[in-house]
């Protein structure tokens, strides 16, 4: 019986203080996705996103330390930058013209993420591989958009078929439909798209300029591709201020006509009185003098 | 016998020397003014910090005091204009009393509108940078229009009135009867001259009625014109009105009692002045909560989230004994008092001009401040001095200086002028035993 007590209360300063620490050190796991985006065919970027099930749910994680890579290897040769997550759990990194080396070695192309490890998580990975394309972005007599995706194959350029791209007038940080279609998908023979625009009436700059924008958002292959192109399609904007006109709110010597006709009538008007009345009291002096 | 009766009259009512009272009233306003003064070129060396206004509150006891000074100006249009035109002659005895402390009270207006400004090279961009479109602007364009119009109205009454003052030169001394002459001797009482005077009084009663609405109305627009909790008001124009024509009537009783009390003016500030001024005062202190009831039920009924912090920091918060003070002390206790005939007898109805004055002064500190302190937006990250207002050691200081400053005006003039028209009460009591 004796012996048992002492097996438990073993058990007992043992098993406990291990449970706890056990406990204490628990974290949650991380998930890093990684997006790779072209932007005008010029320059690249990497986006990752660190989310993680916090109670059953979803959450995106900020301030968390993440290291790019180009290729699958983790190396320091392979090492792109690094970068923490904003409030949005997102990192962004453009792909620097240092890395062109190991860019123009392959048709596909790998990236890796790592973020370090931190109080609440352990190190995680993220990867994603894609071909490299291209979205061609041109215009036609009569207002007609081609848009055409070539991905290298076999270190070729070729058009590629069955791709949905998205063609619209750059609005406001969105997209704007150039016609009732949302989304075109390109053709087997030139992988290309062609939309009608029907947006006549779009207010454009001073010179009638907007931006068209062929996008192809999340492609599994290739991954995010955005196109512009500025075309003088739009409406001329003719820019009109009401700051020199004359109302209750302008500056000074800019007040309303029936404002300054009425005020300088009324101050005009008792002054004249006053001043009446001023040459009556040289009246009044004038019979005291005689 | 009627020659013997004028000289009693003009003897009585000739200025006299302050007595023991009258230096120990005038050394203590010049101390008080002295006093202010002080504040003021603390102010001036040290910048407007050393008052208790802020981002928020920048309308403190300086902007109060000078709404105080424009409503007590009224006065003058109502006891010399509306009485005279409407062929009021009791009033006679205190239409001087009355432009007097419309004179003191708009010149101190103006004044302290300088103050509150800080630097005073400041009112000078006023006329430089300042913009039609403005309230500010028609205020201090109405303010000097008033101003003129008060002396004017204070002069050309005067005139007759210097003429027999000119008679007493050994009396009067060196200088006074330097300023007579120099602000009278023309005079020689032809009928062409009283005439011309006549005519422009009349004139002057005219102008000055739509003059002094506008300038309390023109005030009342700086504060409805601009989108707050408390001021957002079509009704504030009549509002001030009515408020100034009850301060300012409050006003003329307490200079009633005083200068018939301190010149032994019985005969001439009868009881049935307080009597008829009394029931004034009960008239406009109506009307007066009329306008008060409907400023604060309309909202009160609605309690719109922005105006219900404003209303229930007057009525339950922070301004809620300042409020009920001034409700009661400006309105509802003079009204109780005044309303009875006993009440209307002089000492009574000197305590209900008291407390129409100072419940008015405050009403003024309620309406600017209070709704400064409730913006549309919530205060965030301020200092704590920025979420409450207290008046300085210096405001109070120039404020109490400026009051002074405006009572030694008046105390002097009637040191050195009749306070009651000689030769109008000569006229009035002619005309009285004639009929």
């Amino acid at each position: 019986m004796r012996n048992y007590k002492i097996v438990n209360l073993f058990l007992f300063f043992t098993i406990v203080p291990c449970l706890l620490m056990a406990q204490s050190v628990e974290k949650n796991s991380l998930s890093l996705n990684l997006k790779y985006y072209n932007d005008n065919n010029i320059t690249h970027h990497l986006l990752v996103q660190a989310k993680s099930k916090i109670n059953g749910k979803f959450q995106l994680i900020p301030n968390i330390p993440v290291t790019f890579y180009i290729n699958s290897d983790v190396t320091k040769e392979n090492l792109l930058g690094k970068g923490v997550t904003n409030e949005k759990g997102e990192a962004i990194l453009e792909i620097p013209p240092a890395a062109k080396d190991s860019w123009v070695k392959s048709t596909n192309q790998n990236f890796v993420v790592i973020s370090n490890t931190t109080k609440q998580f352990d190190e995680s990975r993220g990867d994603l591989a894609i071909t490299k394309a291209k979205l061609k972005l041109d215009t036609l007599e009569g207002k007609i958009i081609i848009a055409k995706l070539v991905a290298l194959v076999d270190d070729q350029w070729k058009p590629i078929a069955g791709v949905d791209v998205m063609v619209g007038i750059k609005r406001l940080g969105g997209l704007l439909n150039v016609n009732e279609t949302q989304s075109f998908t390109t053709d087997s023979t030139t992988g290309g798209i062609s939309a009608e625009f029907k947006r006549d009436s779009i207010p454009g700059d001073q010179k009638g300029n907007i931006v068209l924008v062929a996008t192809i958002v999340d492609n599994d292959i290739y991954g995010n591709l955005s196109t512009e192109m500025t075309v003088p399609w739009g409406k001329k904007m003719i820019y009109t201020t009401n700051f020199d006109h004359r109302s209750l709110f302008a500056r000074r010597g800019h007040s309303p006509i029936w404002l300054e006709l009425l005020a300088y009538t009324i101050v005009v008007a008792v002054w004249l009185v006053i001043i009446y009345l001023l040459i009556q009291i040289k009246n009044i002096k004038k019979l005291g003098v005689e | 016998m009627e020659k013997l009766a004028e000289n009693k009259i003009i003897e009585e009512l000739l200025p006299q020397k302050f007595g023991k009272q009258g230096q120990i009233w005038v050394i203590s306003l010049l101390i008080v003014f002295a006093f202010g003064f002080y504040a003021y070129c603390r102010q001036l060396y040290y910048g407007l910090e050393v008052t208790a206004l802020r981002d928020y509150v920048s309308w403190g006891i300086y902007i109060s005091n000078f709404v105080f000074f424009v409503a007590i100006s009224l006065v003058g249009s109502l006891i010399t204009a509306v009485l005279r035109l409407t062929n009021v002659h009791w009033s006679t005895p205190l239409t001087r009393i009355a432009e007097i402390i419309a004179v003191s009270a708009i010149a101190f207006a103006g004044l302290i509108i300088i103050v509150d400004m800080g630097r005073p090279d400041r009112f000078y961009n006023l006329f430089t940078h300042g913009r039609l479109q403005s309230p500010i602007i028609w205020d201090v364009i109405v303010i000097t229009t008033y101003l003129f119009i008060s002396l004017l109205l204070l002069y050309f009454p005067l005139l007759p009135d210097l003429k027999i003052l000119i008679g007493f030169k050994e009396r009067n001394g060196k200088w006074l009867q330097k300023l007579y002459e120099f602000l009278g001797s023309f005079w020689k009482n032809k009928p062409a001259q009283f005439k011309i005077t006549e005519k422009a009084v009349n004139i002057l009663s005219i102008t000055i009625i739509p003059v002094a609405f506008a300038i309390h109305t023109v005030t009342s627009w700086l504060f409805a014109t601009t989108y707050r909790p408390g001021w957002d008001s079509t009704n504030f124009g009549a509002y001030f009105i009515s408020g100034a024509f009850l301060v300012g009537a409050g006003g003329v009783l307490i200079a009633m009692y005083i200068f018939r009390t301190h010149y032994n003016l019985e005969k001439y500030i009868t009881n049935e002045h307080f009597d008829k001024m009394g029931k004034v005062v009960v008239l406009l202190a109506l009307i007066y909560l009329y306008f008060n009831i409907n400023e604060f039920l309309v909202p009160a009924f609605k309690m719109k989230k922005s105006e219900e912090e404003h209303l229930m920091g007057l009525f339950t918060g922070e301004f809620s004994p300042i409020f009920w003070f001034a409700i009661s002390a400006s309105m509802l206790v003079p009204i109780l008092i005044l309303i009875f005939k006993n009440g209307r007898k002089p000492k009574w109805a000197f305590t209900a001009g008291i407390l129409v004055v100072v419940g008015s002064w405050f009403k003024r500190f309620l309406i600017v401040t209070p709704t400064l302190l409730h913006p549309f937006l919530p205060m965030h990250d301020v200092p704590k001095s920025y979420m409450h207002y207290f008046p300085t050691w210096e405001e109070w200081a120039i404020a109490g200086g400026s009051l002074a400053g405006a009572l030694l005006v008046i105390t002097f003039f009637a040191r050195i002028f009749p306070i009651i028209p000689i030769h109008e009460t000569i006229i009035e009591i002619d005309n009285h035993e004639k009929l």
